[in-house]
């Protein structure tokens, strides 16, 4: 399935990024990549009321935050693999709207976070018992 | 075409004249090749390589800088025309964020090669005044 974005390689063959400005290269093209496909992707699942294009961005660019502390090369590659793999969901269609707005535009804190806050009671608990209480997530 | 055939008749006939008046023809303009190919005007008349397809200097800077304001890392009081984004406290990654903030703005694509080089407020509004298609 080729999906719309013409040129969207998800394969990925060849030898790998050999040093790590390649590697930094790569995942730069592939933000430029995403962000290009943004306004394709707000207008099939209709984000337009919810988010805003710069909003995406930012979150994109958190989500790429989270490993930039990676320096093998290979791990590197294959995060923008899985990355590349994500776009190309996200703009076939694969996913749902629930999908992104929980997993992107919501977030984690906003699923979980506000639904601890509303059943929660100040007991005079301990702070070890309230982190005990919410869990590991 | 037919209007460039016209104005060098129209000088010529003038020049017999002798009326002392300056003809401002652009017969010996040079011709504006046109920053990218994706551009949607086709460049083959004159008129399209008139500067009026260039967007006027002070709404490209206010346009731009409004851009690097609104970004969400950025300290609005330390943005200037001359502030490089590593200046602002931005890294690579914000950096591109910031220009597809800018392309975004615009209605332009900037090609790879050139947007790397992009690194300070200066040579964003240098990219985007030279561009032909910006909007």
């Amino acid at each position: 399935m080729a999906g719309l974005i013409k040129n969207l390689r998800v394969t990925q063959t060849g030898s790998g990024s050999r040093t790590l400005q390649e590697a930094h290269r790569r995942s730069m093209d592939f933000f430029r990549e995403a962000c290009r496909a943004l306004p394709a992707i707000m207008d099939r699942y209709n984000l337009q009321e919810v988010t805003t294009l710069a909003d995406l961005r930012s979150k994109i660019a958190a989500e790429f935050r989270k490993h930039s502390k990676v320096s093998n090369l290979k791990v590197v590659d294959m995060l923008v693999f899985k990355g590349q793999e994500e776009l190309q969901y996200c703009v076939d269609h694969s996913k749902q709207r629930h999908h992104l707005l929980g997993q992107y535009i919501i977030g984690k804190e906003g699923l979980a976070g506000d639904v601890h806050k509303l059943g929660e009671t100040d007991h005079g608990e301990s702070e070890f018992l309230k982190n005990f209480y919410r869990g590991n997530n | 075409m037919m209007k460039h055939a016209v104005r060098i008749v129209q000088s010529r006939i003038l020049q017999r004249l002798r009326l002392g008046v300056q003809l401002d023809t652009d017969v010996n303009a040079s011709v504006v090749v046109p920053a990218t190919r994706w551009c949607s005007k086709r460049m083959y008349s004159e008129e399209a390589h008139a500067s009026s397809t260039h967007l006027d200097r002070g709404n490209v800077v206010a346009r731009v800088l409004n851009a690097v304001k609104t970004h969400q890392k950025v300290d609005p009081t330390k943005v200037t025309e001359s502030a490089s984004f590593q200046e602002l406290g931005l890294d690579s990654l914000d950096t591109v964020e910031l220009v597809m903030a800018i392309e975004e703005e615009f209605a332009v694509e900037i090609p790879d090669a050139e947007a790397d080089k992009i690194s300070s407020c200066s040579q964003a509004i240098e990219y985007i005044a030279a561009h032909p298609c910006a909007k």
